[in-house]
Protein backbone atom coordinates (compact mmCIF):
# COMPACT_ATOMS: atom_id res chain seq x y z
CA UNK A 1 0.00 0.00 0.00
CA UNK A 2 2.68 2.90 0.88
CA UNK A 3 4.51 1.14 -1.88
CA UNK A 4 1.17 1.88 -4.34
CA UNK A 5 1.10 5.79 -2.82
CA UNK A 6 4.69 6.62 -3.04
CA UNK A 7 4.23 4.66 -7.03
CA UNK A 8 1.31 7.48 -7.35
CA UNK A 9 3.07 10.71 -5.65
CA UNK A 10 5.73 9.87 -8.53
CA UNK A 11 3.77 9.44 -11.27
CA UNK A 12 1.28 12.55 -10.12
CA UNK A 13 4.99 14.61 -10.00
CA UNK A 14 6.09 13.40 -13.14
CA UNK A 15 2.83 14.74 -14.86
CA UNK A 16 2.34 18.24 -13.12
CA UNK A 17 6.45 18.64 -14.61
CA UNK A 18 5.27 17.92 -17.71
CA UNK A 19 2.59 19.97 -17.54
CA UNK A 20 4.75 22.93 -15.69
CA UNK A 21 7.11 22.64 -18.95
CA UNK A 22 4.65 23.98 -20.63
CA UNK A 23 3.73 27.43 -19.98
CA UNK A 24 1.41 28.04 -22.81
CA UNK A 25 -1.56 25.22 -21.21
CA UNK A 26 -1.38 27.01 -18.11
CA UNK A 27 -2.24 30.62 -19.51
CA UNK A 28 -5.02 29.22 -22.12
CA UNK A 29 -6.52 27.16 -19.12
CA UNK A 30 -6.74 30.02 -17.32
CA UNK A 31 -8.31 32.43 -19.67
CA UNK A 32 -10.42 30.90 -21.44
CA UNK A 33 -12.86 30.10 -18.55
CA UNK A 34 -12.43 33.64 -17.54
CA UNK A 35 -13.23 34.79 -21.31
CA UNK A 36 -16.49 32.43 -21.58
CA UNK A 37 -17.60 34.53 -18.63
CA UNK A 38 -16.80 37.69 -19.73
CA UNK A 39 -18.19 37.21 -23.17
CA UNK A 40 -20.82 34.92 -23.43
CA UNK A 41 -22.62 35.40 -20.00
CA UNK A 42 -24.13 38.28 -21.25
CA UNK A 43 -25.81 36.91 -24.06
CA UNK A 44 -27.38 34.39 -21.06
CA UNK A 45 -28.60 37.51 -19.45
CA UNK A 46 -31.63 38.13 -22.18
CA UNK A 47 -32.70 34.81 -21.80
CA UNK A 48 -33.08 34.88 -17.93
CA UNK A 49 -36.29 35.46 -16.89
CA UNK A 50 -38.08 34.10 -20.30
CA UNK A 51 -39.77 30.96 -20.81
CA UNK A 52 -38.10 27.86 -19.56
CA UNK A 53 -35.49 28.81 -18.16
CA UNK A 54 -34.19 28.27 -14.83
CA UNK A 55 -35.55 30.28 -12.42
CA UNK A 56 -32.66 31.88 -10.13
CA UNK A 57 -29.95 34.25 -11.04
CA UNK A 58 -28.20 33.46 -14.18
CA UNK A 59 -25.03 32.59 -13.25
CA UNK A 60 -26.41 30.17 -10.95
CA UNK A 61 -27.44 28.60 -14.22
CA UNK A 62 -23.96 29.51 -16.21
CA UNK A 63 -21.33 29.07 -13.78
CA UNK A 64 -22.05 25.29 -13.23
CA UNK A 65 -21.77 24.80 -17.18
CA UNK A 66 -18.09 26.30 -17.11
CA UNK A 67 -17.25 24.41 -14.43
CA UNK A 68 -18.56 20.96 -16.09
CA UNK A 69 -16.84 22.39 -19.56
CA UNK A 70 -13.62 22.97 -17.21
CA UNK A 71 -13.36 19.05 -15.85
CA UNK A 72 -13.96 17.71 -19.04
CA UNK A 73 -11.11 19.61 -21.17
CA UNK A 74 -9.23 19.06 -18.26
CA UNK A 75 -9.37 15.48 -18.14
CA UNK A 76 -9.84 14.85 -21.87
CA UNK A 77 -6.37 16.00 -22.87
CA UNK A 78 -4.67 12.96 -20.94
CA UNK A 79 -4.81 10.79 -24.42
CA UNK A 80 -2.20 12.97 -26.32
CA UNK A 81 0.64 12.55 -24.12
CA UNK A 82 0.08 8.93 -23.92
CA UNK A 83 0.43 8.13 -27.50
CA UNK A 84 3.94 10.38 -27.62
CA UNK A 85 4.52 8.09 -24.84
CA UNK A 86 3.95 4.91 -26.26
CA UNK A 87 5.66 6.18 -29.70
CA UNK A 88 8.80 7.08 -27.62
CA UNK A 89 9.10 3.93 -25.35
CA UNK A 90 8.13 5.45 -21.70
CA UNK A 91 5.18 3.13 -21.24
CA UNK A 92 7.00 0.30 -22.43
CA UNK A 93 9.47 1.02 -19.70
CA UNK A 94 7.43 1.79 -17.46
CA UNK A 95 5.43 -1.59 -17.93
CA UNK A 96 9.07 -3.32 -17.68
CA UNK A 97 9.23 -2.16 -13.92
CA UNK A 98 7.40 -3.36 -10.72
CA UNK A 99 5.33 0.18 -10.74
CA UNK A 100 1.67 -0.43 -10.27
CA UNK A 101 -0.49 -0.02 -13.34
CA UNK A 102 -2.98 1.66 -11.43
CA UNK A 103 -0.62 4.49 -9.75
CA UNK A 104 0.74 5.12 -13.28
CA UNK A 105 -2.77 5.97 -14.38
CA UNK A 106 -3.68 7.61 -11.39
CA UNK A 107 -0.57 9.83 -11.48
CA UNK A 108 -2.38 11.02 -14.44
CA UNK A 109 -5.81 11.79 -13.10
CA UNK A 110 -4.31 13.61 -10.25
CA UNK A 111 -2.69 16.16 -12.05
CA UNK A 112 -5.96 16.19 -14.16
CA UNK A 113 -7.82 17.11 -10.99
CA UNK A 114 -5.26 19.56 -10.19
CA UNK A 115 -5.72 21.23 -13.72
CA UNK A 116 -9.31 21.60 -13.39
CA UNK A 117 -9.21 22.73 -9.86
CA UNK A 118 -6.74 25.43 -10.89
CA UNK A 119 -8.81 27.12 -13.06
CA UNK A 120 -11.65 26.21 -11.28
CA UNK A 121 -11.17 28.78 -8.58
CA UNK A 122 -10.68 31.52 -11.03
CA UNK A 123 -13.61 31.21 -11.90
CA UNK A 124 -15.72 31.16 -9.09
CA UNK A 125 -13.61 33.98 -7.85
CA UNK A 126 -14.09 35.90 -11.25
CA UNK A 127 -18.26 34.49 -11.29
CA UNK A 128 -18.42 36.19 -7.72
CA UNK A 129 -16.68 39.66 -8.83
CA UNK A 130 -19.39 39.71 -11.58
CA UNK A 131 -22.04 38.71 -9.02
CA UNK A 132 -22.28 35.41 -8.59
CA UNK A 133 -23.09 34.56 -4.56
CA UNK A 134 -20.39 32.27 -3.68
CA UNK A 135 -22.49 29.32 -1.59
CA UNK A 136 -19.65 27.35 0.75
CA UNK A 137 -21.04 24.30 1.01
CA UNK A 138 -22.66 23.66 -2.44
CA UNK A 139 -19.07 25.11 -4.24
CA UNK A 140 -17.04 22.31 -1.38
CA UNK A 141 -19.22 19.80 -3.12
CA UNK A 142 -19.26 20.62 -6.68
CA UNK A 143 -15.29 20.45 -6.57
CA UNK A 144 -15.71 17.14 -5.27
CA UNK A 145 -18.23 15.98 -7.97
CA UNK A 146 -16.60 17.59 -10.74
CA UNK A 147 -13.28 16.42 -9.49
CA UNK A 148 -14.77 13.04 -10.51
CA UNK A 149 -15.95 14.42 -13.61
CA UNK A 150 -12.52 14.89 -14.37
CA UNK A 151 -11.15 11.31 -13.09
CA UNK A 152 -13.66 9.48 -15.17
CA UNK A 153 -12.87 11.77 -18.35
CA UNK A 154 -8.83 11.26 -17.71
CA UNK A 155 -8.59 7.60 -17.44
CA UNK A 156 -10.72 7.78 -20.59
CA UNK A 157 -8.64 9.24 -22.04
CA UNK A 158 -5.58 7.24 -21.53
CA UNK A 159 -7.37 4.29 -22.33
CA UNK A 160 -8.77 5.62 -25.76
CA UNK A 161 -4.93 6.76 -26.37
CA UNK A 162 -3.35 3.31 -25.52
CA UNK A 163 -6.39 1.58 -27.58
CA UNK A 164 -6.25 3.61 -31.00
CA UNK A 165 -2.23 4.63 -30.75
CA UNK A 166 -2.85 7.37 -33.24
CA UNK A 167 -3.54 10.99 -32.53
CA UNK A 168 -5.12 11.00 -35.58
CA UNK A 169 -7.91 8.57 -34.30
CA UNK A 170 -7.79 9.72 -30.98
CA UNK A 171 -8.80 13.36 -32.00
CA UNK A 172 -11.61 12.31 -34.01
CA UNK A 173 -12.89 10.52 -31.17
CA UNK A 174 -12.67 12.63 -28.90
CA UNK A 175 -13.57 15.69 -30.81
CA UNK A 176 -16.61 13.62 -32.01
CA UNK A 177 -17.83 12.79 -29.05
CA UNK A 178 -17.46 16.07 -27.12
CA UNK A 179 -19.84 17.53 -29.06
CA UNK A 180 -23.23 15.52 -28.32
CA UNK A 181 -21.60 15.06 -25.11
CA UNK A 182 -21.63 18.53 -23.83
CA UNK A 183 -24.87 20.01 -25.61
CA UNK A 184 -26.99 16.80 -24.16
CA UNK A 185 -26.03 17.48 -21.03
CA UNK A 186 -27.22 21.20 -21.37
CA UNK A 187 -23.84 22.89 -20.48
CA UNK A 188 -24.00 26.18 -22.01
CA UNK A 189 -27.69 26.34 -22.44
CA UNK A 190 -30.15 24.53 -20.45
CA UNK A 191 -32.02 21.65 -21.74
CA UNK A 192 -35.01 22.84 -20.61
CA UNK A 193 -34.82 25.67 -23.33
CA UNK A 194 -34.91 22.48 -26.31
CA UNK A 195 -37.94 20.11 -27.24
CA UNK A 196 -39.08 17.23 -25.05
CA UNK A 197 -37.26 14.71 -27.25
CA UNK A 198 -34.08 16.33 -26.87
CA UNK A 199 -34.59 16.63 -23.37
CA UNK A 200 -35.31 12.61 -23.44
CA UNK A 201 -32.15 12.25 -25.15
CA UNK A 202 -29.99 14.18 -22.00
CA UNK A 203 -31.10 11.84 -20.12
CA UNK A 204 -29.45 8.71 -21.80
CA UNK A 205 -25.92 11.36 -21.45
CA UNK A 206 -23.92 10.53 -18.52
CA UNK A 207 -22.78 13.92 -18.07
CA UNK A 208 -26.21 15.54 -18.01
CA UNK A 209 -26.63 14.31 -14.66
CA UNK A 210 -23.24 15.63 -13.45
CA UNK A 211 -24.51 19.01 -15.06
CA UNK A 212 -27.97 18.83 -13.66
CA UNK A 213 -26.28 18.18 -9.88
CA UNK A 214 -23.89 20.82 -10.60
CA UNK A 215 -26.56 23.52 -11.09
CA UNK A 216 -28.25 22.26 -8.03
CA UNK A 217 -24.97 22.94 -6.12
CA UNK A 218 -23.75 26.13 -7.38
CA UNK A 219 -27.47 27.08 -6.34
CA UNK A 220 -26.31 26.26 -2.85
CA UNK A 221 -29.34 23.17 -2.52
CA UNK A 222 -27.22 20.66 -0.95
CA UNK A 223 -29.30 17.77 0.14
CA UNK A 224 -31.31 17.19 -3.48
CA UNK A 225 -32.01 14.25 -5.03
CA UNK A 226 -30.55 15.40 -8.11
CA UNK A 227 -27.36 16.06 -6.59
CA UNK A 228 -27.47 12.49 -5.03
CA UNK A 229 -27.97 11.38 -8.72
CA UNK A 230 -25.17 13.21 -9.89
CA UNK A 231 -22.84 11.73 -7.28
CA UNK A 232 -24.01 8.16 -8.10
CA UNK A 233 -23.71 8.34 -11.32
CA UNK A 234 -20.31 10.29 -12.00
CA UNK A 235 -19.03 7.65 -9.44
CA UNK A 236 -19.82 4.91 -11.12
CA UNK A 237 -18.56 6.30 -14.39
CA UNK A 238 -14.99 7.46 -12.83
CA UNK A 239 -14.80 4.03 -11.32
CA UNK A 240 -15.45 2.02 -14.15
CA UNK A 241 -13.13 4.52 -16.58
CA UNK A 242 -10.18 3.96 -13.71
CA UNK A 243 -10.61 -0.04 -14.17
CA UNK A 244 -10.85 0.32 -18.00
CA UNK A 245 -7.77 3.09 -17.52
CA UNK A 246 -5.53 0.19 -15.55
CA UNK A 247 -6.38 -2.40 -17.89
CA UNK A 248 -5.10 -0.51 -20.89
CA UNK A 249 -1.70 0.01 -19.08
CA UNK A 250 -1.89 -3.81 -18.27
CA UNK A 251 -2.02 -4.75 -21.91
CA UNK A 252 -0.21 -1.62 -24.09
CA UNK A 253 1.98 -2.42 -26.18
CA UNK A 254 4.10 -0.09 -28.22
CA UNK B 1 30.29 -29.82 -3.72
CA UNK B 2 27.64 -27.00 -4.37
CA UNK B 3 24.95 -27.34 -6.96
CA UNK B 4 26.03 -25.65 -9.98
CA UNK B 5 24.31 -22.12 -10.12
CA UNK B 6 20.81 -22.05 -11.73
CA UNK B 7 20.40 -20.55 -15.28
CA UNK B 8 19.31 -17.22 -15.41
CA UNK B 9 16.83 -17.49 -18.59
CA UNK B 10 15.44 -21.24 -19.34
CA UNK B 11 13.20 -21.11 -22.13
CA UNK B 12 10.86 -24.56 -23.22
CA UNK B 13 9.05 -24.64 -26.26
CA UNK B 14 8.03 -21.06 -26.35
CA UNK B 15 5.00 -20.47 -28.58
CA UNK B 16 3.42 -16.92 -30.05
CA UNK B 17 1.93 -16.32 -32.83
CA UNK B 18 -0.59 -13.08 -34.04
CA UNK B 19 -3.35 -12.19 -36.18
CA UNK B 20 -2.30 -10.38 -39.15
CA UNK B 21 -4.95 -9.34 -41.74
CA UNK B 22 -6.78 -12.53 -40.36
CA UNK B 23 -4.35 -15.45 -40.64
CA UNK B 24 -1.96 -16.40 -37.56
CA UNK B 25 1.71 -15.70 -38.24
CA UNK B 26 4.11 -17.44 -36.03
CA UNK B 27 6.56 -15.32 -34.21
CA UNK B 28 8.17 -17.46 -31.93
CA UNK B 29 7.85 -21.42 -32.54
CA UNK B 30 8.84 -23.26 -30.38
CA UNK B 31 12.14 -21.85 -28.75
CA UNK B 32 14.38 -23.24 -26.19
CA UNK B 33 17.04 -21.70 -24.68
CA UNK B 34 19.45 -21.71 -21.32
CA UNK B 35 21.44 -18.55 -20.82
CA UNK B 36 23.92 -19.06 -17.69
CA UNK B 37 24.32 -16.51 -14.91
CA UNK B 38 27.08 -14.09 -15.69
CA UNK B 39 26.87 -14.37 -19.74
CA UNK B 40 26.51 -11.87 -22.15
CA UNK B 41 23.98 -13.56 -24.53
CA UNK B 42 22.86 -12.49 -27.66
CA UNK B 43 20.48 -13.38 -30.02
CA UNK B 44 20.90 -13.04 -33.52
CA UNK B 45 18.80 -13.36 -36.53
CA UNK B 46 17.18 -11.06 -39.29
CA UNK B 47 14.41 -8.63 -39.31
CA UNK B 48 10.83 -10.64 -38.56
CA UNK B 49 12.95 -13.50 -37.16
CA UNK B 50 11.18 -13.20 -33.57
CA UNK B 51 13.71 -11.61 -31.74
CA UNK B 52 11.44 -8.62 -30.32
CA UNK B 53 8.85 -11.19 -29.93
CA UNK B 54 10.91 -13.56 -27.46
CA UNK B 55 12.40 -10.15 -25.88
CA UNK B 56 8.88 -8.96 -24.89
CA UNK B 57 7.88 -12.48 -23.64
CA UNK B 58 10.96 -12.66 -21.38
CA UNK B 59 10.54 -9.41 -20.12
CA UNK B 60 6.62 -9.67 -19.00
CA UNK B 61 5.50 -7.29 -21.95
CA UNK B 62 3.99 -9.90 -23.51
CA UNK B 63 2.10 -13.27 -22.89
CA UNK B 64 3.84 -16.44 -24.67
CA UNK B 65 0.71 -18.75 -26.34
CA UNK B 66 2.70 -21.84 -25.05
CA UNK B 67 5.46 -23.20 -23.83
CA UNK B 68 7.62 -21.89 -20.55
CA UNK B 69 10.16 -19.32 -19.40
CA UNK B 70 11.85 -19.13 -16.70
CA UNK B 71 13.92 -15.23 -15.66
CA UNK B 72 15.76 -14.40 -13.09
CA UNK B 73 14.27 -17.70 -10.85
CA UNK B 74 11.13 -16.53 -11.81
CA UNK B 75 8.52 -17.79 -14.24
CA UNK B 76 7.01 -14.69 -16.58
CA UNK B 77 3.86 -15.92 -16.44
CA UNK B 78 2.91 -17.07 -12.85
CA UNK B 79 5.29 -14.26 -11.22
CA UNK B 80 5.90 -11.67 -13.65
CA UNK B 81 6.21 -9.31 -10.67
CA UNK B 82 9.11 -11.28 -8.90
CA UNK B 83 10.38 -11.06 -12.57
CA UNK B 84 10.14 -7.55 -12.83
CA UNK B 85 11.96 -6.77 -9.82
CA UNK B 86 15.05 -8.34 -10.93
CA UNK B 87 15.28 -7.38 -14.38
CA UNK B 88 16.32 -4.65 -16.44
CA UNK B 89 15.01 -3.73 -20.32
CA UNK B 90 16.59 -1.19 -22.48
CA UNK B 91 13.90 -1.42 -25.14
CA UNK B 92 14.78 -0.35 -28.95
CA UNK B 93 12.65 3.09 -28.62
CA UNK B 94 15.12 3.91 -25.65
CA UNK B 95 11.97 4.95 -23.48
CA UNK B 96 13.85 8.09 -21.73
CA UNK B 97 11.29 10.86 -20.85
CA UNK B 98 12.54 13.47 -23.50
CA UNK B 99 11.03 16.56 -21.47
CA UNK B 100 12.49 15.43 -18.49
CA UNK B 101 16.47 15.87 -17.65
CA UNK B 102 18.59 13.03 -17.80
CA UNK B 103 18.37 12.85 -13.30
CA UNK B 104 15.20 12.99 -13.00
CA UNK B 105 14.16 9.83 -15.51
CA UNK B 106 16.93 7.76 -13.12
CA UNK B 107 15.28 9.52 -10.33
CA UNK B 108 12.01 8.49 -10.97
CA UNK B 109 13.22 4.82 -12.34
CA UNK B 110 15.31 4.21 -8.70
CA UNK B 111 12.33 4.98 -6.82
CA UNK B 112 10.15 3.15 -8.80
CA UNK B 113 12.00 0.48 -7.53
CA UNK B 114 11.81 0.60 -4.36
CA UNK B 115 15.18 3.16 -3.58
CA UNK B 116 15.23 5.01 -1.03
CA UNK B 117 15.15 9.08 -2.41
CA UNK B 118 19.10 8.99 -1.24
CA UNK B 119 19.65 5.37 -2.30
CA UNK B 120 18.44 6.73 -5.73
CA UNK B 121 20.66 10.06 -5.54
CA UNK B 122 23.69 7.87 -4.82
CA UNK B 123 23.12 5.27 -7.44
CA UNK B 124 22.28 8.42 -9.68
CA UNK B 125 25.68 10.21 -9.25
CA UNK B 126 27.49 6.83 -9.53
CA UNK B 127 25.85 5.99 -13.21
CA UNK B 128 26.18 9.40 -14.11
CA UNK B 129 30.19 8.70 -13.63
CA UNK B 130 30.40 5.39 -15.41
CA UNK B 131 28.35 6.70 -18.24
CA UNK B 132 29.70 9.73 -18.51
CA UNK B 133 26.78 12.03 -17.90
CA UNK B 134 27.63 14.14 -15.61
CA UNK B 135 28.22 17.47 -17.11
CA UNK B 136 24.59 17.08 -18.99
CA UNK B 137 22.99 15.36 -16.70
CA UNK B 138 20.61 18.22 -15.51
CA UNK B 139 19.36 19.21 -19.00
CA UNK B 140 16.26 17.72 -20.81
CA UNK B 141 17.25 14.53 -22.70
CA UNK B 142 15.76 16.57 -26.01
CA UNK B 143 18.95 18.04 -26.21
CA UNK B 144 21.43 14.79 -25.86
CA UNK B 145 22.99 13.46 -28.78
CA UNK B 146 21.88 9.78 -29.66
CA UNK B 147 25.14 8.25 -28.36
CA UNK B 148 24.46 10.18 -24.98
CA UNK B 149 20.56 9.28 -25.16
CA UNK B 150 21.74 5.35 -25.41
CA UNK B 151 23.66 5.32 -22.53
CA UNK B 152 21.07 7.28 -20.01
CA UNK B 153 18.92 4.50 -21.11
CA UNK B 154 21.12 1.71 -20.49
CA UNK B 155 21.49 3.59 -17.35
CA UNK B 156 18.03 3.64 -16.60
CA UNK B 157 17.88 -0.05 -17.09
CA UNK B 158 20.63 -0.82 -14.71
CA UNK B 159 19.80 1.83 -11.63
CA UNK B 160 18.39 -1.10 -9.58
CA UNK B 161 21.57 -3.05 -10.32
CA UNK B 162 19.10 -5.93 -11.54
CA UNK B 163 20.28 -9.53 -11.81
CA UNK B 164 19.64 -10.11 -15.79
CA UNK B 165 19.65 -7.20 -18.04
CA UNK B 166 18.06 -7.14 -21.75
CA UNK B 167 18.54 -4.89 -24.61
CA UNK B 168 16.91 -4.76 -27.82
CA UNK B 169 19.48 -3.54 -30.75
CA UNK B 170 21.14 -1.75 -27.89
CA UNK B 171 23.50 0.21 -30.68
CA UNK B 172 21.50 0.29 -33.38
CA UNK B 173 21.92 3.63 -34.86
CA UNK B 174 24.93 4.36 -33.21
CA UNK B 175 28.16 5.49 -34.67
CA UNK B 176 31.17 3.06 -34.39
CA UNK B 177 33.05 4.96 -31.83
CA UNK B 178 29.66 4.73 -29.28
CA UNK B 179 28.91 1.24 -30.14
CA UNK B 180 32.19 0.67 -29.09
CA UNK B 181 31.90 2.26 -25.89
CA UNK B 182 28.90 0.72 -24.78
CA UNK B 183 30.53 -2.48 -26.03
CA UNK B 184 33.30 -1.79 -23.15
CA UNK B 185 30.41 -0.89 -20.46
CA UNK B 186 28.08 -3.63 -21.27
CA UNK B 187 31.57 -5.95 -20.76
CA UNK B 188 32.03 -4.04 -17.23
CA UNK B 189 28.49 -4.99 -16.56
CA UNK B 190 28.74 -8.75 -17.40
CA UNK B 191 32.20 -8.46 -15.02
CA UNK B 192 30.46 -6.69 -12.08
CA UNK B 193 27.90 -10.00 -12.14
CA UNK B 194 24.95 -8.62 -14.52
CA UNK B 195 23.66 -11.40 -16.86
CA UNK B 196 23.24 -9.84 -20.41
CA UNK B 197 20.76 -10.75 -22.57
CA UNK B 198 20.36 -8.92 -26.04
CA UNK B 199 19.45 -9.05 -29.56
CA UNK B 200 21.18 -8.44 -32.78
CA UNK B 201 20.87 -8.39 -36.43
CA UNK B 202 24.51 -7.04 -36.36
CA UNK B 203 27.11 -9.71 -37.09
CA UNK B 204 30.38 -8.26 -35.45
CA UNK B 205 28.36 -7.69 -32.27
CA UNK B 206 27.36 -10.91 -31.84
CA UNK B 207 30.86 -11.92 -32.73
CA UNK B 208 32.66 -9.73 -30.40
CA UNK B 209 30.24 -8.68 -28.00
CA UNK B 210 28.79 -12.22 -26.61
CA UNK B 211 29.85 -15.00 -24.93
CA UNK B 212 27.30 -17.16 -26.53
CA UNK B 213 24.73 -16.38 -29.41
CA UNK B 214 22.18 -18.26 -30.61
CA UNK B 215 20.78 -17.82 -34.31
CA UNK B 216 17.52 -17.76 -34.79
CA UNK B 217 15.45 -17.35 -37.86
CA UNK B 218 11.20 -17.86 -37.99
CA UNK B 219 11.05 -17.78 -34.40
CA UNK B 220 13.28 -20.97 -33.78
CA UNK B 221 16.66 -21.64 -32.73
CA UNK B 222 19.06 -22.63 -35.89
CA UNK B 223 22.16 -22.74 -33.84
CA UNK B 224 23.58 -22.14 -30.44
CA UNK B 225 27.03 -22.01 -29.06
CA UNK B 226 30.05 -19.80 -28.75
CA UNK B 227 30.51 -17.40 -31.66
CA UNK B 228 34.10 -19.69 -32.24
CA UNK B 229 32.20 -22.94 -31.75
CA UNK B 230 29.28 -22.09 -34.32
CA UNK B 231 32.06 -20.98 -36.63
CA UNK B 232 34.71 -23.91 -36.85
CA UNK B 233 31.35 -25.99 -36.93
CA UNK B 234 29.60 -24.75 -39.48
CA UNK B 235 32.22 -23.54 -41.48
CA UNK B 236 36.14 -23.26 -41.98
CA UNK B 237 38.79 -20.61 -42.70
CA UNK B 238 39.26 -20.25 -46.56
CA UNK B 239 42.98 -20.11 -48.19
CA UNK B 240 43.33 -18.15 -51.82
CA UNK B 241 46.84 -18.59 -53.52
CA UNK B 242 47.73 -16.90 -56.85
CA UNK B 243 50.71 -18.36 -57.98
CA UNK B 244 52.85 -18.52 -61.24
CA UNK B 245 52.52 -21.82 -63.45
CA UNK B 246 51.56 -23.29 -66.60
CA UNK B 247 48.23 -24.84 -66.84
CA UNK B 248 49.70 -28.27 -67.07
CA UNK B 249 50.85 -28.79 -63.77
CA UNK B 250 47.10 -28.24 -62.74
CA UNK B 251 46.80 -31.75 -61.76
CA UNK B 252 49.55 -32.28 -59.77
CA UNK B 253 49.60 -29.15 -57.34
CA UNK B 254 45.96 -30.50 -56.83
CA UNK B 255 47.11 -34.09 -55.91
CA UNK B 256 50.05 -32.16 -54.05
CA UNK B 257 47.55 -30.34 -51.77
CA UNK B 258 45.21 -33.15 -51.09
CA UNK B 259 47.37 -34.77 -49.32
CA UNK B 260 48.18 -32.28 -46.90
CA UNK B 261 46.32 -33.27 -43.36
CA UNK B 262 44.64 -29.79 -42.94
CA UNK B 263 43.26 -28.64 -46.29
CA UNK B 264 39.76 -30.32 -46.83
CA UNK B 265 38.82 -28.96 -50.11
CA UNK B 266 41.52 -27.86 -52.76
CA UNK B 267 40.18 -25.87 -55.48
CA UNK B 268 42.60 -25.37 -58.74
CA UNK B 269 41.90 -23.16 -61.42
CA UNK B 270 43.90 -21.67 -64.34
CA UNK B 271 43.48 -17.88 -64.42
CA UNK B 272 45.05 -15.34 -66.96
CA UNK B 273 48.22 -16.26 -68.46
CA UNK B 274 50.44 -18.24 -66.35
CA UNK B 275 48.58 -17.70 -63.32
CA UNK B 276 46.57 -20.24 -61.03
CA UNK B 277 43.90 -19.79 -58.45
CA UNK B 278 44.14 -21.99 -55.39
CA UNK B 279 41.10 -21.91 -53.34
CA UNK B 280 41.40 -24.60 -50.10
CA UNK B 281 38.77 -24.84 -47.07
CA UNK B 282 41.23 -25.42 -44.13
CA UNK B 283 40.28 -26.11 -40.47
CA UNK B 284 43.22 -24.30 -39.40
CA UNK B 285 44.41 -21.35 -41.31
CA UNK B 286 47.76 -20.75 -39.77
CA UNK B 287 49.34 -24.76 -40.56
CA UNK B 288 47.30 -25.23 -43.39
CA UNK B 289 49.18 -22.10 -44.89
CA UNK B 290 52.80 -23.00 -44.30
CA UNK B 291 52.04 -26.40 -45.99
CA UNK B 292 50.67 -25.10 -49.00
CA UNK B 293 53.90 -22.59 -49.50
CA UNK B 294 56.08 -25.97 -49.00
CA UNK B 295 54.24 -28.15 -51.14
CA UNK B 296 54.24 -24.99 -53.83
CA UNK B 297 58.08 -24.36 -53.27
CA UNK B 298 58.66 -27.95 -53.92
CA UNK B 299 57.21 -27.87 -56.87
CA UNK B 300 59.28 -25.07 -58.17
CA UNK B 301 56.12 -22.76 -58.17
CA UNK B 302 56.44 -19.50 -57.31
CA UNK B 303 53.52 -17.42 -55.21
CA UNK B 304 52.10 -14.21 -56.10
CA UNK B 305 49.62 -13.51 -53.62
CA UNK B 306 48.03 -15.16 -50.70
CA UNK B 307 44.78 -14.54 -48.59
CA UNK B 308 42.98 -16.30 -45.69
CA UNK B 309 39.41 -15.17 -45.19
CA UNK B 310 37.79 -16.30 -41.30
CA UNK B 311 34.67 -17.48 -41.49
CA UNK B 312 31.65 -15.16 -40.43
CA UNK B 313 28.22 -15.87 -38.64
CA UNK B 314 27.13 -15.37 -41.74
CA UNK B 315 28.40 -18.68 -42.50
CA UNK B 316 26.53 -20.32 -40.17
CA UNK B 317 23.39 -18.59 -40.71
CA UNK B 318 24.07 -19.32 -44.76
CA UNK B 319 25.14 -23.17 -44.03
CA UNK B 320 21.86 -23.34 -42.09
CA UNK B 321 19.28 -21.48 -44.21
CA UNK B 322 20.61 -20.99 -47.51
CA UNK B 323 20.46 -17.12 -47.19
CA UNK B 324 22.36 -14.80 -46.25
CA UNK B 325 21.57 -12.73 -43.18
CA UNK B 326 22.09 -9.91 -44.82
CA UNK B 327 19.22 -10.86 -47.55
CA UNK B 328 16.94 -12.40 -45.05
CA UNK B 329 14.57 -11.24 -43.35
CA UNK B 330 11.65 -8.42 -44.24
CA UNK B 331 12.80 -4.34 -44.30
CA UNK B 332 13.24 -2.71 -41.13
CA UNK B 333 10.89 -2.84 -38.39
CA UNK B 334 8.69 -5.32 -39.84
CA UNK B 335 9.14 -7.27 -36.48
CA UNK B 336 7.62 -4.72 -34.48
CA UNK B 337 4.83 -4.28 -37.50
CA UNK B 338 3.51 -7.92 -36.73
CA UNK B 339 2.98 -6.57 -33.16
CA UNK B 340 1.56 -3.47 -34.02
CA UNK B 341 -1.55 -5.25 -35.96
CA UNK B 342 -2.19 -7.68 -33.02
CA UNK B 343 -2.35 -5.54 -30.67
Amino acid sequence: MTAFAVQTGLFFRRKLLETLRQPVWIITGLTTPVLYLALFAPLLRSLAGGPAFPPGPVLDVFLPGIMVLIAFGAGMGAGWPVIWELDSGVIERLRVTPASRLALLLGTVLRDIVMFAVPGVVVIAAGAAFGYQVHWGGILLLFVLLALLTAACSATSSALGLKLRQIGSLAAVVTGAQLPLTLLAGILLPLSLGPAWLRVLGHVNPMYYAVQAARSLAAGSVGTGTVGLGFLVTGVIAVLAVCWGTRAYQRAMA
Amino acid sequence: MSAPPLPDVQVTGLRKSFRVAGAAVEAVSGLDLTVQAGEVFGLLGPNGAGKTTTLRILTTLLPADSGTAQVAGADVLRAPAAVRRRIGYVGQLGGADKEATGRENLMLAGRLYGLSAAGARRRCAELASVFDLDAIADRSVRTYSGGQRRRLEVALGIMHRPQVLFLDEPTTGLDPQNRANLWTQLRMLRDGGTTIFLTTHYLDEADQLCDRVAIIDYGRVIAIGSPEELKQRYSADTITVTAEAAPDVLDAVAAELAAVPAISRAVVESGAGLGLTIRLTVTDATRAMAAVFGALAALGIPTRDASVARPTLDDVFLGETGRSLRDAGSPDGADADVEEVAA
